[in-house]
């Protein structure tokens, strides 16, 4: 039973200036809760600079499931409001908010009635002698007003590695809670976890590295860039431990380079990088198409065209990762849209690689990749299934042909250095041999070969997610994040049976599960997260979309609100 | 010790008649891979893009004849997933000098243990003629060997060997199209020399280049012998000296002779 005065979920805003610890202590607060069994969300909000720009988090701490933050935050832990101004739209106030705030706010800011000025710093130095465990102290205050187990925190600092920074820090976690007494300040409690298992936590871009690893990847390949480092970081820290090969490379083009060349060797081998690498990379997409080589690509979505906003999602690369590149070069697209589908589809992105020697480009983004999530760990100790490549059944033979027509069109594989099957593969068109060819025949038919050894995956019933009501005529299709917050909402406004929702997370080749849900329904919304309705045009060029199909649409930069997407999704429910 | 014909594959090379290729291809399938007693499995050729980069087609090794300019970055990610391989990276001079110049520092700098031989024929032949960085000028100021109306970049030997000494560990050789036995003496060094190796291969292009540029280089060709006398321009000063392919600063001094008043073959660096 839920008592009365306490909310089964709180979505907390924190926002301060870069080095102001706004991460670290939502961070701590995340795993705190999820200590006590708490499912959370915790995206992340930043600016272009390193240090001195706006940084937020908005933690959406919850009892019972995993959900997605409020638009607007139950609970403000403010440290700069002219850095909060910059994020204001994504951490809203409302006339119930309680704040916290260390400064009175200069203008522009209407404070709510239960707003309390907090002298975090003035705390801080008190007890540490310095003020930089402000954020600390604001931990201490918050985990008050939501009313956590003490003890259990105690327990978790005292167990958790992840919280041992904290044991150094406990006077100013501990003042932080008398400053929470002294001032009686109102709770905004939360009730007990229905599930009180410790939470895991991490981020889709953690969730993708470690993956990868599971499955068997064996070397890795990249070049810095935001928002997908996390993923390069992970695969660095595993691989120097475990001495697998490791290397950040001159430019992307090198990475994918390697990644090619260990996959000819037999190593499963992946890169991982967002739009501005992809572009780089795409020379080698068509290589790797053209001679079948296995190739794993995470494409970690940001605001683009060029530069863009390095630092914010966007789902605007799917044009390029289903047909970047010149020639008719077929590759495989997945998009998870949560952090579990990061986990499973990476697995799945490394079978379907080797199974049928293609490239795979995964498709995450800034909001998956870096929103941190507390959830049980369940997916990363359940088995799955993984599929290798085929080698040729016969081990010493001087007629193999590396590009032999099956009738699956898959042509069994070897390894370089592999004794007795020795082959020689270019670009260039080639006969089953791999030897050059230019002729029009020879062209056609591996043309037709790359293609058609894709079409088994268009019976990938299970990589097509549909929820909700199986009567309805009314359908919402949409991909990536922006699913988390469509099906929220239709959650929110009672719209389950009204109507259903599809999220393919094979994008290419089109799953017939796609096609078969637009056939059961009168009534379409495409909702993502680009300008030009991207996924939308993909559709209408690949099948038949009903004669009311609406587009929500619109560029990153902002996450999509349940406020926005209230309209849209209302209206097709109609 | 393996056939000699092991090495062939039985497909025609689609190069001219009178062209340097079929020097290296007889130096690495005659000569330096039998010599050397690899296994034809264990052994990864990748090329780039341009008449060179055929190559892998014609030899019975595992092959790949890749994208312009990038066989070195292929060629890295092999070895570091398979150390046990033998692996080549080949191409011409726009490889490895224009497109694919970018990845060669990097190489260097790691030292992973490849070889890579790049075919130099200063010219765009595939594509009928157009210059390349490796173009020579008759002198400094003039025009271009070629009669183009281009003009060509950088030096290319003085870049290799720049690079080479920020790693302290490097193998700097070129080798002449025309002199097989010395090329696939070049080419067993630098295969076994443990570290990244870069042969220059001069080579004539029968078709573009004009004849008297192949034989000017033949003519004042001279070989670098460790530990014999060699014959640098501006020496009379300090005296004779003797190669040393461990010493840098010679290394450099070699490299900054222009290649068409005196072209040197053999190792001009070799670090440990």
């Amino acid at each position: 039973m839920v008592e009365e005065n306490r909310r089964s979920n709180i979505t907390i805003g924190i926002a301060g200036a870069g080095g102001d610890g706004v991460v670290v202590l939502g961070s701590f607060l995340q795993r705190l809760a999820a200590s006590q069994g708490y499912y959370s969300q915790m995206p992340r909000y930043y600016g272009a600079q390193i240090r001195g720009g706006g940084s937020a988090v908005k933690l959406c701490l919850d009892a019972e499931s995993l959900s997605m933050p409020k638009d607007s935050v139950d609970v403000l832990a403010c440290f700069s409001w002219e850095k909060y101004l910059e994020l204001e739209r994504e951490l809203a106030l409302r006339a119930d908010t309680l704040v916290i705030y260390e400064n009175e706010p200069q203008g522009g800011i209407h404070l709510p009635e239960k707003s309390f000025r907090l002298d975090f710093s003035g705390r801080s130095r008190e007890v540490t002698g310095a003020t930089l465990n402000k954020n600390i102290v604001a931990l201490g205050v918050l985990e008050k007003i939501l009313a956590l187990s003490g003890d259990r925190i105690k327990g978790a600092i005292e167990t958790d590695d992840e919280l041992k920074l904290l044991r150094k820090k406990l006077p100013a976690l501990e003042a932080g809670e008398h400053l929470f007494s002294e001032l009686s300040l109102p709770e905004l409690k939360l009730s007990p976890a229905q599930d009180a298992s410790v939470k895991m936590v991490l981020h889709g871009n953690a969730a993708m590295a470690q993956a990868a690893i599971r499955v068997g990847c064996g070397a890795f390949f990249g070049y810095p860039i935001t928002p997908a480092a996390e993923i390069m970081q992970e695969m660095h820290k595993e691989f120097s431990l475990n001495e697998k090969p490791y290397l950040q490379s001159e430019d992307e083009i090198t990475s994918a380079g390697m990644v090619i060349g260990a996959s000819l060797a037999g190593v499963k081998s992946m890169t991982s990088t967002s739009g501005p690498g992809l572009d780089l990379m795409t020379e080698m997409i068509g290589l790797a198409s053209a001679a079948e080589i296995p190739m794993v690509i995470i494409d970690v979505q940001r605001c683009g065209p060029s530069t863009g906003i390095p630092s914010k999602s966007e789902q605007s690369d799917l044009n390029h990762a289903i047909y970047g590149g010149h020639g008719d070069a077929p590759r495989v697209v997945l998009a998870p849209y949560d952090v579990e589908g990061c986990y499973r589809l990476a697995i799945e992105s490394f079978s379907i690689s080797q199974y049928f020697q293609t490239p795979v480009i995964l498709l995450s983004d800034q909001w998956l990749g870096q929103t941190f999530v507390a959830i049980n760990d369940e997916f990363m100790r359940k088995d799955y299934p993984i599929y290798e490549r085929k080698m040729p059944a016969i081990k010493d033979n001087e007629d193999y042909l590396r590009y032999q027509l099956t009738e699956d069109f898959i042509s069994p594989m070897s390894n370089v250095g592999d004794e007795g099957l020795i082959y020689r593969t270019t670009g260039l068109t080639h006969t089953e041999k791999g030897t050059p060819a230019f002729n029009f025949e020879t062209h056609h038919r591996m043309h037709e070969k790359r293609w058609k050894k894709l079409a088994p995956l268009c019976q990938r019933d299970n990589l097509v997610k549909v929820f909700g009501g199986e009567e309805s005529d009314s359908g919402i299709i949409t991909w990536g994040s922006s699913a988390q917050v469509v099906l929220e909402t239709v959650k929110e406004l009672g719209l389950r049976d009204a109507v259903k929702v599809c999220v393919p997370e094979l994008i290419h080749p089109l799953p017939l599960e796609v096609e078969r849900f637009l056939g059961s329904i009168k009534k379409l919304l495409v909702v993502e997260m680009n300008y030009s309705g991207q996924l939308h045009r993909y559709l209408r060029s690949q099948t038949d979309l009903p004669e009311k199909t609406e587009v929500y649409a619109r560029s990153g930069g902002q996450p999509f609100s349940r406020h926005e997407l209230t309209g849209p999704i209302t209206e097709i429910a109609r | 010790m393996m056939q000699t014909a092991d090495y062939r594959t039985g497909v025609k090379p689609i190069w001219c008649a009178g062209c340097g290729n079929y020097g290296l291809l007889n130096a690495i399938t005659r000569r330096a891979l039998p010599n050397l007693g690899i296994p034809n499995h264990r052994t990864f050729i990748v090329s780039g893009i341009g008449c060179s980069s055929r190559i892998p087609a014609y030899i019975d090794t595992y092959g790949l004849n890749s994208i312009h300019g990038r066989a070195v970055a292929i060629a890295q990610g092999a070895k570091l997933a398979r150390p046990e391989l033998t692996v080549i990276a080949t191409g011409g001079d726009g490889d490895f000098f224009s497109i694919g110049a970018g990845h060669l520092p990097h190489a260097v700098r790691r030292n992973i243990d490849i070889t890579c031989i790049m075919v130099n024929n200063f010219v765009y032949a595939l594509t009928k003629g157009q210059v390349s960085p490796t173009t020579p000028h008759l002198r400094r100021g003039e025009g271009p060997f070629l009669s183009q109306e281009f003009y060509p970049p950088v030096d290319p030997l003085l870049d290799m060997i720049s690079y080479s000494l920020s790693t302290g560990s490097s193998f700097i050789a070129q080798g002449i199209a025309t002199d097989v036995p010395h090329l696939a003496w070049l080419i067993e060094e630098g295969i076994k020399h443990r570290g990244f190796s870069f042969i220059s291969v001069l080579t004539p292009c029968a078709t573009f280049s004009p004849p008297e540029l192949f034989s000017i280089i033949k003519k004042k060709a001279v070989y670098l012998r460790e530990g014999e006398p060699i014959d640098l321009p501006d020496l009379s000063r300090e005296g004779a000296r003797l190669h040393d392919p461990g010493d840098i600063g010679m290394a450099l001094r070699l490299a900054q002779v222009s290649l068409l008043e005196e072209p040197f073959l053999g190792i001009f660096f070799q670090g440990k």
